[in-house]
């Protein structure tokens, strides 16, 4: 279902890194529209501005320059503290190397968000999507205790436990082998499907691309192709 | 931002039970609060044990001591009138028993002794005075004389039966510093013994127990105002050992900043642990921020982590602290006035639970806010770079934990200078060393390339972002001034106690020879011993009672305060006459009388007693002698060497103003004809208190003085005779005690400095793993990269060598001239040495903790970075 508000909305978007000297320009005007509850895939080599698009998309970046409204909220206005308060129960995000917190139990790590963002029942909401991901055995595991696909598992539910309007996974099968890398983007895109939350994905995986209604693929820092719009 | 309970929540998930990454923090709070709680509870019970025990330490609530007489009919009733009496004396005499003699404390008390307290016997017995005939004697004497229950000895010309051996007498520590064990004997058996003739150094002591609700004070103020001229020496209950108090309470701030050093060495190692905590928890923080966590909920997070951490450390601190305090009491033995027990003070534990947690406050705040302000992606993105400083966001809580330390110390210090001193010398302390650090990474950066590979990386390590240059700068710096600043405050006090005393110093001084028996005197040690040396001095006790100009006198009395530099205003001192310059001493102003002289009284006054009360010649000075005033023209100022172990009064009268009044003669005797003749510094009857010798005088022959000694005490019973060796042993003894005390505290101070640097050592592990294995995989040796740490750490350790050597030594200058009032003089062979073994010590430590690092397996560490 999708609704009048486009999930994403980004004008001319910019970024810059590094100090005057050394300025990089990592994305060089970005124009995107995504609606709701799309599946999109961003494509491109090393370098392209793929992550660091993600990074701005998801608030976890401010853009240098043009204009941005994710789930409906200005992202160009809000510092770096509204970015984390705006990403609360409406952004997950997925990374490559799972970043769990490894001091915290799968079920902790889960808790987190929703404790984060003041909703109830966090501990049993987590429970249910580690369930829902097929970890009800590993709750009370450390991520050191679990596989790397079991890690990812439970970066999936914690991304989705908030039921977010909008996930953003990056290459999240880079750090596991074919098998269970297929295994992750089919629970990834069952839950996305039960949440009827927009996905961006970052791969470098045709055959993952393939998997999403829409595929962007990106170069120096601009969009070369938007197939499936 | 999120709840405090929700951080909780979260901060205690993420915080490991065993405070893994926290440690440092933990080690260096502990250490630092540990050390000040035991300061604080050790310096507190001492203090309150003196001031609850003051009535029975002084034995009234209020005494009053007169010198070479007792008090007049009048005086007597007006200490009557203020409440129940006891009166007495004390002096120093000669005990025989068969060829055994032994100066002693003569104590005579009335029966009404003891008003407060109870004397114990060893056999058990409560007693009071001993009957007339018998004696209580201290375990000391009966030791010396080969006295039991029963047996007799005499004093002066009187016998005596020992009636039982002291276990414990009630107001001993009032009584202050003596020159042999304790008799306690009946009222009236001095003046038998013929040990009180006019001029005798006796000293009447009269104890009031006042009733219920009077005030001490009070009375005291009322007796000086009726009886001006008294000479009166005043204690009250509050101040029952003013001395022992004085003693304490400097030691205490001492032992306070010794402490505060300690936490200020622990802050650097609390603000090296933080960082490299939140170093490590980098991936964390980013992670909780890409989950939705605002900069504000960061900063309450890791806060509450790190705060729990530090209320962990200061608590063990406090607890350890808590027990240490026998140990301590026990180690410090005889220098302690009292004994501590186990003591619960919750004040001084606060105190020092407050320092503890401000330098936390201090040193932490900066890496919490630095991390709290970094971007998420910036902490995914920047693997080895440094956290960005936050000192503008830092300023405003370092600023107030900076100002609460400092009001805290000055509050609950009585050396506020000295504790400002040290409070900025801290400061800029840190504020150089951070300086330096931040100069020697600028320098390596810029300094050509070497040539040796090694070299080229281990000054590449000096600088590289992420380098802990700063930090260990910091704590090799501390640690290496630390270790001078021990050897040079050792090597000091050794010093101190070789050279503040005579290589030669007389054999014997003789206290109240008859002034009429100084010939038979001379000849009866002649005829034992014809090469020694006797010189005899008038000795003779007073007190200032006013001094200035003659038309506006000021009255002792009537000042609110004494400064310290005027100390001879406060009670009775030794006075003498002389014909002639005493030995050792320089007229600096105005003129010497002539032998003859005969005018109007003239005294000559020590110059620097002259420039504390601004005298100048032509001033008066009245003195109470005997409760007789005699006033005096100043007529020259004089520089006395106090080292010169002369005969040294700091009032030096002409012989016609004193020479009418009954007194008797100070002696000493140097028996080796080679041997400096002068006495102990003041003759045991002035400031300075006896002197100290390492390597005493020549010595004759053990028989050869016995022989004397008996001979005098035989000749001369109302003499006391004391042998300076012994007393020298006593305060060496002593001295000794202070330096080791001064030497445990400072240790603290050390293993605070080595935790810092096995911290900065630590918190640099990650980013040598990642070397050391990189080295390993492009063909790197063991040796090779044992070499390369060694490189880098010998490079600022010898820098740091001498920035050490400068700081090191100036604290010490500090400690041992200013704070203590010793004489500078360190043995720098021995403060190289120290400083090279320290060296070597700092360097093997580093290696000692690279160790594992250089173990590890390429391929393992690999797969893990």
């Amino acid at each position: 279902m999708t609704s009048p508000l486009p999930a994403i909305a980004a004008r001319n978007l910019t970024l810059q890194l590094g100090s005057a000297d050394s300025a990089v320009d990592v994305l060089r005007g970005i124009d995107l529209t995504v609606p709701q509850g799309q599946t999109l895939a961003l494509l491109g080599p090393s370098g392209s501005g793929k992550s660091s698009l993600m990074a701005v998309l998801s608030g976890l970046e401010r853009a240098s320059s043009g204009e941005l409204s994710v789930a409906g909220q200005n992202f160009a206005a809000l510092n770096e503290d509204a970015l984390a308060t705006a990403r609360r129960g409406r952004i997950g995000v997925v990374l490559q190397s799972f970043h769990l917190l490894p001091t915290m139990t799968a079920l902790e790590n889960v808790m987190t968000p929703l404790e984060l963002a003041g909703m109830p029942d966090a501990e049993m909401r987590a429970a249910t999507e580690l369930e829902a991901v097929g970890l009800a055995a590993r709750l009370h595991h450390y991520p050191a205790q679990l596989s790397g696909g079991e890690q990812q598992r439970v970066a999936i539910a914690r991304a989705l436990a908030p039921q977010p309007m909008l996930v953003f996974a990056d290459e999240p099968t880079g750090n596991l082998d074919t098998k269970t890398g297929e295994t992750i983007m089919d629970l990834l895109f069952a839950r996305r499907a039960a949440s009827g939350a927009t996905l961006v994905v970052i791969t470098h995986d045709a055959a993952l691309a393939a998997r999403c209604e829409r595929v962007i693929t990106l170069a120096d820092g601009r969009i070369a192709s938007d197939t499936g719009a | 931002m999120i709840t405090w309970r929700t951080a909780w929540t979260i901060a205690r998930r993420d915080l490991s039970a065993r405070f893994r990454g926290l440690r440092l923090l933990l080690v260096c709070l502990f250490l630092g609060v540990g050390a000040l709680a035991a300061i604080g509870t050790l310096t507190g019970a001492i203090e309150q044990e003196l001031s609850s025990r003051g009535r029975t330490i002084l034995g009234g609530d209020l005494e009053v001591a007169v010198w070479q007489r007792g008090a007049s009919a009048a005086e007597v009733k007006a200490f009557a009138a203020a409440g129940q009496l006891s009166g007495g004396m004390r002096l120093q005499a000669m005990a025989r028993a068969g060829d055994l003699a032994a100066p002693i404390e003569l104590k005579a008390i009335d029966g009404k002794w003891p008003l407060y307290g109870q004397l114990l016997l060893k056999d058990g017995r409560a007693a009071g005075a001993p009957p007339a005939g018998q004696a209580w004697i201290a375990e000391g004497a009966a030791e010396r004389l080969g006295l039991s229950k029963g047996s007799t000895f005499a004093v002066g010309s009187a016998e005596l039966s020992v009636g039982g051996i002291i276990a414990t007498e009630p107001d001993r520590l009032g009584e202050g510093f003596t020159l042999g064990p304790v008799v306690l004997v009946a009222e009236g058996f001095p003046a038998s013994a013929g040990l009180t003739a006019p001029g005798a150094m006796y000293r009447s002591k009269y104890r009031i127990a006042l009733p219920p609700g009077g005030d001490p004070q009070a009375v005291a103020d009322r007796l000086k105002k009726q009886f001006p001229s008294s000479g009166f020496e005043l204690k009250t209950r509050d101040k029952a050992s003013p001395g022992a108090e004085r003693f304490v309470s400097r030691m205490g701030d001492f032992l306070v900043l010794v402490g505060l050093a300690a936490l200020a060495i622990a802050g650097i190692g609390i603000g090296g642990g933080v960082s490299s905590y939140l170093e490590a928890r980098r991936t964390s923080v980013a992670t909780l921020k890409v989950l939705g966590a605002a900069s504000g909920d960061i900063a309450r997070i890791y806060l509450l982590q790190i705060g729990a951490a530090a209320l962990a450390g200061s608590l063990l601190g406090l607890i350890a602290g808590v027990l240490i305090t026998p140990l301590l009491g026990r180690a410090l033995g005889s220098l302690l006035p009292v004994a501590p027990g186990f003591v619960f003070d919750p004040e001084a534990l606060l105190r020092a639970a407050v320092y503890g947690l401000l330098i936390a406050l201090i040193f932490a705040a900066p890496p919490l806010l630095a991390a709290r302000r970094f971007p998420a992606m910036a902490l995914l993105r920047a693997r080895v770079s440094p956290l960005a400083s936050g000192w503008r966001d830092a300023a405003l809580p370092v600023g107030l934990g900076l100002a609460a330390i400092v009001a805290l110390a000055l509050l609950t210090t009585k050396a506020k200078l000295v504790t400002l001193w040290f409070l900025g010398g801290t400061l800029v302390l840190l504020v150089l060393l951070g300086a330096l650090g931040w100069g020697v990474r600028a320098a390596a950066a810029r300094l050509p390339r070497p040539k040796r590979p090694l070299l080229r990386i281990a000054l590449a390590n000096l600088h590289r972002p992420g380098a802990q240059t700063g930090a260990l700068v910091t704590a090799l710096g501390f640690g290496l001034a630390a270790f001078v600043t021990l050897a040079a405050i050792q090597t000091s006090l050794d010093a101190n106690i070789r050279a503040s005393v005579p290589q030669r110093a007389p054999d014997y001084f003789v206290l109240d020879v008859p002034r009429d028996k100084a010939a038979e005197f001379q000849k009866t040690v002649t005829s034992i011993a014809p090469q020694a040396r006797v010189r005899m001095v008038p000795a003779l006790r007073g007190a200032i009672l006013a001094y200035g100009p003659a038309k506006a006198l000021i009255r002792v009395a009537d000042l609110k305060a004494i400064p310290d530099a005027a100390w001879p205003l406060r009670g009775e001192r030794g006075l003498t006459y002389s014909a002639d310059v005493p030995e050792g001493n320089v007229v600096t102003e105005g003129k010497w009388w002539a032998k003859d002289y005969a005018g109007p009284p003239l005294v000559s006054i020590d110059e620097k007693l002259g420039q504390a009360l601004n005298l100048k010649i032509g001033d008066q000075l009245t003195i109470g002698l005997m409760g007789v005033e005699r006033t005096a023209t100043i007529a020259s100022l004089r520089r006395i060497d106090w080292d010169s172990m002369g005969f040294n009064y700091v009032l030096v009268f002409s012989p016609n103003t004193l020479a009418d009044a009954p007194h008797n003669l100070a002696a000493t005797i140097s028996l080796s004809p080679a041997a400096d003749l002068s006495p102990p510094r003041g003759g045991g009857t002035e400031g300075g208190g006896p002197a100290i010798a390492e390597t005493p005088h020549p010595n004759p022959s053990p028989a050869g003085k016995g022989l004397l000694l008996r001979a005098l005490v035989k000749a001369f019973p109302s003499s006391s005779v004391i042998e300076v060796g012994g007393v020298l042993t006593q305060a060496r003894d002593l001295l000794r005690q202070v330096s080791l005390a001064i030497l445990a505290a400072a240790s603290v101070a050390v293993l605070a400095g080595i935790a810092v640097l096995l911290g900065a050592i630590a918190a640099a592990r990650a980013s040598r793993l990642y070397d050391n294995v990189i080295l390993r995989v492009l063909g790197a040796s063991g040796r090779q990269l044992l070499l390369l740490q060694l490189a880098e750490y010998a490079l600022l350790a010898g820098l740091l060598a001498l920035v050490a050597l400068g700081l090191g030594s100036l604290v010490a200058w500090l400690v041992v001239v200013q704070l203590f009032g010793f004489d500078w003089l360190p043995d720098w062979p021995q403060v190289l040495a120290v400083l090279g073994l320290g060296l070597a010590l700092v360097i093997g430590f580093a290696l000692a903790a690279s160790l594992p690092l250089l173990r590890a397996k390429p391929a393992q560490a690999l797969r893990e970075l």
